[in-house]
């Protein structure tokens, strides 16, 4: 599905609406402006019809797997006030303001104003569904046209909610181009690539630098790469407390964010040290995991198998077992240094 | 593997109070031999405090130690040597890595006696020569996908005059023809003789539904059937009523809701489940299922959803005794289905699945793989 100018469009229509983008994105930059106020009071329009429950049958499947809490987070995202106040803490205002300088010894002043880049090129994220269209939402307030490749796991909520967004205010529509182009389509990617000013992308080094090789000179590559999140434990203030509060941390995000702990590396040389945090912690995820449990009995079950898999590859291997807590809480003791995926990550 | 052979031979294929004493030495005999000719399957089982030992009931077949179907996806496992293998089948890898499965040759010997029991016990034979329409793939030498080998043995119910099929092979991978099958389910329809589909059933329903939308409807020779079997998950995951289907496939191919026939099976446990007249799979005397609590893995009652896991003695190439699948199902109670067959009956409720939710790093690699510029 392609959103272009405010209308859905198959994906076979591609090819036309690419030949074309160029010239029209010229056109709307020439002659058109957004103001973040208007992008800000639609998107929280949308926001309201959402409380409202115009939107159910689009969101009722993600709803259904427990991803009210997080749609809720995004919905509030969008609000006037969240908008507004993230316009001031980033830009430091809404609109930004207008700069005069004032130069000492009668130098010339300047005016400084933030302007839009010009076009943007979002390869969008898809760790959650619907992140594409946040991402398409901070490019139209700082006034950009966004090309939105959206991610190949994309369940269409995004195209969806940005069709939405532009059937409520036609002042949009000329600034969002949303394609669901695979990125083996070279010729469409680099189509694309070559229309933007910044390509914002979101990936590991490998993909950033692949698609560095897309960017048209003098196109700014926006870096969004992905991070391992760790804990380093050298002693402890509170104990408990802390305990706690990191078994809360990585059950709550189940290691899913990249800022969620994957690795937890103790400072010690001891063997004894570790067994002994091990046994020590596995409560305090126990807890944890009571605290946050799983919204389906498919997700339990995946977490089982993991865990039956994960006992069954020591005992083949003949590493010693992880520790295991009765809802399927695992940690395993690893000698070496390395900062890795946790392999329970969506589970802990 | 005398048991083994016994029970395979066994005349009522749902007689599971019939057959129990055999099934249970049957699965001790397969035990034994995987214990003593599979070094990974005996450290496992060692580890679990198992080994071989009579069993006394069918609650002692949840002592067995049971392998995830995953370990047969990164583990070459076998109990025999590779040179007595006949036959190697692949799952279709749905969710990644496919696993990779050796079989015996007694072992299909059983299996050809299973299927030719449960045909002829739910009427696939016929004599009358028939068209089909293969929903699958067009076998090649190179592609051992046991969904292949199934389809294209389904088509040896009855003699085939033609058979057509939904995935082509063209230049270096398979690409579906759906618009050829549909001209083909059209020239068949003017044939004299029955036509058979046999394949999976999402390829089936877009087939069904796109004849529907282009207005075309059929009405296929008495006798006709539709056989699908392999692909259930995805088809759940695409929450297709299956009344739906045999709605659409009354509507436009004039074939009853009677005629269809599905079947169930893995690669990690090739026993061929037949749909009852209520569509319903029952356990056959080759097979026990038991469903098992996604916290604890503790057995669970009848009408209870969990894993599933199933159990056969038919293979002795590899540890394939007690497997457990990633399936949710629930077992319904013996005499509970009113179709006349006595054995419990299997429910596939889905597959386990975390939320739509994706690392950041999970889908960084995603990226990776999608842009190779």
């Amino acid at each position: 599905m392609i959103l272009a100018k405010g209308k859905l469009y198959d994906n076979r229509h591609q090819e036309d609406i690419l030949s074309h983008l160029e010239e029209e994105i010229a056109e709307t930059r020439r002659t058109q402006s957004l103001s973040p106020e208007t992008v800000i009071a639609t998107a929280d329009r949308l926001r309201q019809r959402a409380l409202d429950g115009d939107f159910h049958a689009l969101l009722a499947p993600f709803l259904q797997t427990g991803m009210g809490p997080l749609i809720q987070k995004v919905l509030t995202a969008m609000s006037q006030e969240s908008l507004t106040y993230r316009m001031q803490v980033e830009l430091g205002g809404c609109p930004p303001p207008i700069v005069h300088t004032a130069p000492p010894m009668g130098q010339q002043g300047v005016e400084i104003r933030p302007v839009p880049l010009g076009t943007l090129l979002h390869i969008a994220a898809g760790n959650a569904d619907g992140l594409p269209a946040y991402a398409a939402a901070e490019g139209l307030l700082t006034g950009n046209v966004n090309l939105i490749k959206l991610p190949q796991a994309d369940s269409g909520l995004s195209v969806r909610l940005l069709w939405e967004l532009t059937a409520m205010e036609p002042a949009l529509a000329d600034f969002l181009y949303v394609f669901d182009t695979p990125s083996e389509d070279v010729t469409a990617m680099k189509k694309l690539a070559s229309i933007a000013d910044g390509i914002s992308v979101w990936g590991s080094e490998e993909a950033i630098r692949a698609v560095r090789t897309l960017a048209p000179p003098g196109a700014k590559l926006m870096e969004w790469g992905h991070r391992l999140g760790f804990v380093y434990i050298s002693g402890w203030e509170n104990k408990e407390e802390e305990m706690k509060q990191l078994a809360e941390h990585i059950l709550s995000t189940r290691q899913l964010l990249c800022s969620s702990c994957q690795t937890i590396f103790l400072d010690t040389e001891k063997e004894e040290a570790l067994t002994g945090f091990c046994r020590e912690f596995l409560p305090f995820l126990e807890q944890a995991a009571q605290k946050y449990p799983f919204s389906s009995m498919g997700e339990a079950a995946e977490v089982t198998l993991r865990r039956l898999d994960g006992e069954l590859e020591s005992i083949l291997s003949g590493s010693p077992l992880p520790f295991f807590s009765p809802s399927g809480c695992c940690l395993t003791i690893c000698q070496d240094e390395e900062l890795e995926l946790s392999p329970c990550l969506g589970a802990a | 593997m005398e048991y083994r052979r016994k029970l395979f031979s066994f005349p009522t294929p749902y007689d599971l109070d019939g057959s129990r004493a055999l099934f249970l030495q049957a699965i001790e005999e397969n035990v034994r031999f995987h214990y003593h000719s599979c070094p990974e399957y005996q450290k496992i089982a060692q580890a679990q405090g198992f080994s071989p030992r009579p069993l006394q009931n069918e609650e002692d077949l949840a002592q067995l130690p049971f392998l995830p179907t995953i370990l047969f996806k990164r583990h070459d496992l076998r109990s025999m040597e590779g040179k007595k293998f006949l036959l190697t089948a692949t799952s279709s890898g749905t969710g990644g890595r496919p696993s990779s499965i050796q079989f015996d040759m007694d072992g299909l010997f059983c299996g050809l006696r299973m299927v030719l029991r449960l045909g002829r016990y739910h009427h696939l034979f016929s004599p009358v020569p028939t068209n089909y329409i293969v929903m699958g793939y067009k076998p090649r030498r190179d592609n051992h996908a046991a969904a292949v080998k199934t389809a294209f043995g389904a088509t040896l119910f009855a003699p085939a005059i033609r058979r057509r099929y939904a995935l082509l092979y063209r230049d270096g991978k398979y690409v579906p023809d759906l618009d050829g099958v549909i001209q083909s389910i059209i020239s068949y329809s003017r044939s004299s003789l029955p036509t058979r589909f046999m394949g999976f059933p999402s390829y089936t329903y877009f087939v069904l539904r796109r004849m529907e939308e282009q207005g075309i409807t059929v009405k296929l020779k008495t006798g006709s059937k539709i056989m699908l079997g392999g692909g259930w998950k995805q088809f759940y995951t695409q929450q297709v009523d299956k009344k739906a289907l045999y709605a659409l496939a009354e509507r436009v191919l004039g074939v009853p809701e009677q005629a269809f026939e599905e079947f169930f099976g893995a690669v990690e446990h090739p026993i061929l489940y037949c749909s009852c007249p209520n569509h319903r799979f029952h356990v056959p005397v080759y097979s026990r299922v038991i469903i098992r609590d996604v916290h604890t893995l503790q057995p669970l009652p009848y009408g209870c959803p969990g894993l599933v896991n199933l159990i056969t003695p038919m293979v002795n190439a590899a540890p394939l005794t007690s497997v457990m699948t990633d399936d949710l199902g629930v077992l319904h109670e013996p005499d509970s289905c009113g179709c006349g067959i006595s054995s419990p009956w299997l429910e596939l409720l889905g597959r386990v699945g975390l939320t739509g939710l994706k690392t950041c790093a999970a889908v960084a690699a995603e990226l990776l793989s999608e842009v190779k510029l």
